[in-house]
């Protein structure tokens, strides 16, 4: 035997070796029940073990892949001062060309319109910093985002950290967005919900009674403006579940605005037809009690009366219109239930917000409290929130107070007295998973800016699982056809060629474990297009071993032509197919990122093993003690 | 021994007028296609909402339809995916929070949600942009690698045969609309790797045949490179045939768009190595010869 396959052996030993070593953890994992990953997981064993499998992508376990970016329009609305009537023209002009334009910069549009409407934008974002040109307050505001941004990936882990997803992914990407990676959750929604719920808590004063009703009759009026037609002549089918002087109008009516123009989302909305002819938005409301009561039929229609320009415009600067989070039932006169929004007018600034919070907890009120049964949030303030706490509960007793979350009304108790403990109780939500919910939102903090969702993959486990089977399945029938294929035709040489194609994927597992790379489907489909392709490199090979043996030569020097003719074809053939690889792995997301780490792999060992092994196992039939003086190719 | 071919001498160089005028009708086809009824594009693409939500009791698409209307949900594309399973897409302008408003109009029907796969319409265009210019990219090092390695007229050659696969692959996904989403992107990239192997092979044959039979016309080495690859080009194709069919008959719903387009692939790639890559050298080699002798 010569001295140069003795190393040919050898390096040939160590791969397989290593390739054994690096897949055996994987293996092992495979073969766990259930019952016995909880046993390791208890022995601390199991997270160990984990670290050394092949990582499977998420389409293939089931998990969530969540694309975040800071809303900028909305944070700059939030952070904006002294907001004036020139302010809002001067928004309702940019947000108009960002609607026009979404791929524009948000920013670029507000400096681009202040100079048009030469707006001096330093009134609005004041800063410590000299320079007040728009172009430094805009700059300014960038930095602001960004470093919203990076607070609020820090807030968002907090939250996942709390919520207990194992090995969560969440990385900043660039200086706008977040990703998350969340594998194996049972509930997707719920998830997501905690992640980019901006949990904005803030303590509000209630505008009184003399003030609401004040405004409710400007946006009465605001809407007769719009609308002059008497709508209570309106003749519609009387279709009511209250009481009998309700009637059901669509919105687009009682705004005024064409059927056709309105689209198809308008619903009916019970009205009160004794009100309707003179107080067109006070006939959508109901009085309940202390409170402001929307039946939900009427929810849409009130909300988009809110929204309407024209109504807008009648409105306080200093004021809030909020509607309640969720829904109560009242009892009617005829035994029926209606379920209602609650509608509150509060301040537009907050007493409090949320940073003052300390410790919250979720629980079910106590038997002895008024809220017993209740799901409900025990809040404690720190020594700050709990001055001011006290300063706001002292000087405004008897008032309402609204707690709000995320712009929705939690509830609005009335100040029995002053709270000097700096405690408080957050009442109003469906069950206690809801309440634990908050708990968490509450104890990671508020997100500095309102966060979207701009892209999400939410794969189901028993896709996943499904995906792996059929990925499998493709594996091996794959496999067998071009074995039975290439066996066939190249008998003997075949053999060999099929079994370094086996060694290929082998060792591309190997690899994948041993660099903790993530096994996506189509990685899967990397694979099997490897199979497919890497038998090229024995097939470029075999052809020109037949050719030099036509030509006469011996057997050994046909073998050893065959080999280095071919390997400048097979480096140039395979060269290419890396060049498209590397340009996938470095451009693309997520699952084509598997796809090109399997590809590029597989070119890589398909040189080590489709020509090197394969060589290694050839010359030693050829050029062992007993020559082959027949070739099977 | 088993052979395909003994010794095969087809007369492949020969046929090559048929082969170009067989691809510009195709490719031509293909561009008015293209601009007639375009690509359909992806959620990946175009933005949107894609659900694939599997029923416990089965449920006609109509049925779905009537609990969609007046849900703000546009007008949703419901396509069947498996016993009662479906594929909902809503268009890109529908879907703010298009997928809780399909929940919410599904609440009262047992189902599981599959997969959702959610994309913001600005999203959608920055990956458009991304995806074409790493198309650029990958085209431009190819064509920089084969310059080097080979003589620049190999390297045009190559590229021809490259697009020439790309734009026959994509006239296919327009015919067929076939959803064009970023697997079948990957795919095309690799249908791009794929097509340069089979060519690369033949052009070191071509290159090795000029040194040992110099004197011999052009066409005649190159049809006799085309002739001595052709056993390999078969074999190869066949063997990476077969496993991307497998892949599209078992891969699933998924897998499916790049299996398919794979399939087109790599039958364009072969074709396009031996009857346009290597003919246009010759084209080419004619045209420089003219110039040459007019210089003369």
């Amino acid at each position: 035997m010569s001295k140069k396959l003795i190393w040919r052996y050898l390096i040939v030993v160590v791969l397989l070796a290593w390739a054994v070593y690096s897949l055996v953890p994987t293996l092992q994992y495979e073969r766990l029940t259930s019952a016995e990953k909880i046993e390791l997981q208890d022995e601390g064993k199991l997270i160990d073990l984990e670290s050394k499998i092949i990582k499977r992508g998420l389409d293939l376990q089931g998990g969530m892949h969540l694309v975040l970016e800071v809303n900028v329009p909305a944070f700059v609305k939030n952070i904006a001062q002294h907001q004036s009537r020139a302010y809002y023209d001067y928004m309702d002009n940019v947000n108009a060309k960002f609607e026009a334009n979404p791929e524009m910069d948000y920013l670029d549009i507000m400096l681009e319109t202040a100079d048009e409407d030469s707006l001096r934008l330093s009134r609005y974002f004041p800063s410590e910093e000299r320079k007040t040109d728009n172009k430094s307050v805009i700059a300014n505001l960038l930095t602001e985002t960004e470093h919203a941004v990076i607070r609020a990936e820090e807030i968002i882990r907090n939250r996942v950290d709390q919520f207990g997803v194992s090995e969560p992914v969440i990385q900043l990407v660039g200086k706008k967005r977040i990703i998350v990676e969340l594998a194996g959750i049972d509930d997707p929604q719920r998830a997501k919900d905690i992640i980019h719920s901006t949990a904005l808590l803030e303590f509000v004063l209630l505008k009184d009674a003399e003030y609401t009703q004040d405004i409710i009759n400007r946006i009465d009026a605001a809407v007769k403006r719009i609308n002059p037609e008497d709508i209570s002549q309106i003749d519609t089918a009387v279709v009511s579940n209250t009481t009998s002087t309700d009637t059901e109008i669509s919105v687009s009516e009682l705004l005024g605005i064409d059927e056709k123009d309105a689209g198809t989302a308008d619903s009916s909305v019970l009205v009160d037809k004794n009100l309707a002819a003179e107080k067109p938005f006070s006939a959508l409301l109901r009085n309940l009690g202390w409170d402001i009561g929307v039946p939900v039929e009427n929810y849409y229609a009130v909300n988009k009366i809110l929204n309407d320009p024209e109504v807008k415009r009648v409105l306080p600067n200093d004021l809030r219109i909020l509607f309640s989070g969720r829904t109560k039932d009242v009892d009617t006169n005829d035994g029926g239930k209606v379920k209602f929004y609650t509608l509150f007018f509060v301040n537009r600034e907050a007493g409090m917000t949320g940073e003052a919070v300390k410790e919250a907890k979720a629980e079910l009120g106590s038997v002895s409290s008024e809220q017993m049964g209740q799901a409900i949030v025990n809040v404690r303030m720190n020594s700050e929130g709990t001055k001011t706490w006290a300063r706001l509960t002292g000087a405004n007793v008897d008032k309402r107070m609204a707690i709000v979350l995320d712009n929705k009304v939690q509830m609005a108790p009335r100040i029995k007295n002053k709270i000097p403990n700096g405690r408080t109780v957050v009442e109003g939500f469906a069950n206690l998973d809801e309440a634990q919910d908050i708990e968490i939102v509450l104890k990671a903090g508020a997100l500095p800016a309102p966060i979207d969702i701009i892209e999400e993959r939410t794969v189901g486990a028993s896709l996943g699982a499904d995906s792996i089977n059929r990925g499998v399945k493709s594996m091996l029938i794959g496999l067998m056809l071009v074995a039975i294929f290439i066996i066939v035709y190249y008998r003997g040489a075949g053999t060999i060629a099929i079994s370094t194609l086996i060694l290929n994927i082998f060792f591309v597992l190997a690899i994948l474990a041993s660099l903790r790379a993530t096994l996506t489907l189509p990685g899967i489909a990397g694979l099997v297009l490897t199979m497919g392709m890497a038998v090229d490199a024995n097939v470029l090979i075999f052809e020109r071993i037949r050719e030099e043996f036509f030509k006469g030569k011996t057997i050994r020097s046909a073998v050893d032509n065959g080999y280095s003719k071919a390997f400048v074809t097979i480096l140039d053939a395979n060269l290419t197919t890396l060049i498209t690889a590397l340009v996938l792995w470095q451009y693309g997301s997520g699952p084509i990122r598997g796809f090109a780490v399997t590809l590029f792999w597989g070119i890589i060992f398909n040189f080590v093993s489709g020509y090197f092994i394969s060589r290694t196992i050839f010359t030693s039939f050829t050029h062992g003690k007993k020559p082959l003086n027949k070739l099977s190719i | 021994m088993l052979q395909f071919f003994k010794n095969p001498n087809f007369n492949i160089v020969g046929k090559r007028k048929f082969a170009f005028i067989l691809s510009i009708v195709i490719i031509v086809a293909g561009i008015i296609s293209l601009f007639v009824q375009g690509l359909n594009f992806g959620v990946d693409f175009a933005g949107g909402a894609k659900m694939q939500i599997e029923f416990k009791k089965s449920i006609s698409a109509e049925e779905l339809r009537t609990l969609f209307t007046d849900k703000d949900l546009g007008n949703p594309e419901i396509k069947s995916s498996g016993t009662n399973e479906y594929m909902i897409t809503i268009n890109a302008n529908d879907a703010e929070n298009s997928d809780d408003l399909l929940k919410e109009a599904l609440l009262g029907i047992d189902n599981t949600i599959l997969q959702i796969d959610k994309v913001g319409p600005k999203m959608g265009a920055e990956m458009r942009n991304n995806s074409l210019q790493a198309v650029g990219i990958a085209l431009l090092l190819i064509l920089i690698y084969i310059t080097v390695r080979f003589e620049f007229k190999f390297a045009i050659g190559a590229v021809v045969a490259l697009l020439h696969d790309v734009l026959v692959t994509l006239a296919f996904f327009s015919f067929f609309q076939w959803e064009f989403s970023l697997p079948v992107l990957a795919a095309f990239l690799t249908i791009v790797g794929y097509s340069l192997n089979d060519t690369i092979v033949v052009y070191d044959r071509i290159r090795e045949n000029i040194k040992i039979h110099k004197g011999k016309p052009l066409p005649e080495v190159i049809n006799l490179s085309v002739n001595q690859s052709l056993s390999r080009t078969i074999i190869t194709s066949l063997t990476t045939f077969f496993v991307v069919l497998i892949l599209a008959i078992f891969g699933g719903q998924v897998l499916f768009g790049f299996s398919i387009a794979m399939v087109v692939g790599v039958i364009v790639g072969t074709y396009s190595s031996m009857f346009v890559a290597a003919p246009i050298l010759i084209a080419w080699g004619h045209y420089f010869k003219s110039k040459d002798e007019k210089k003369k």
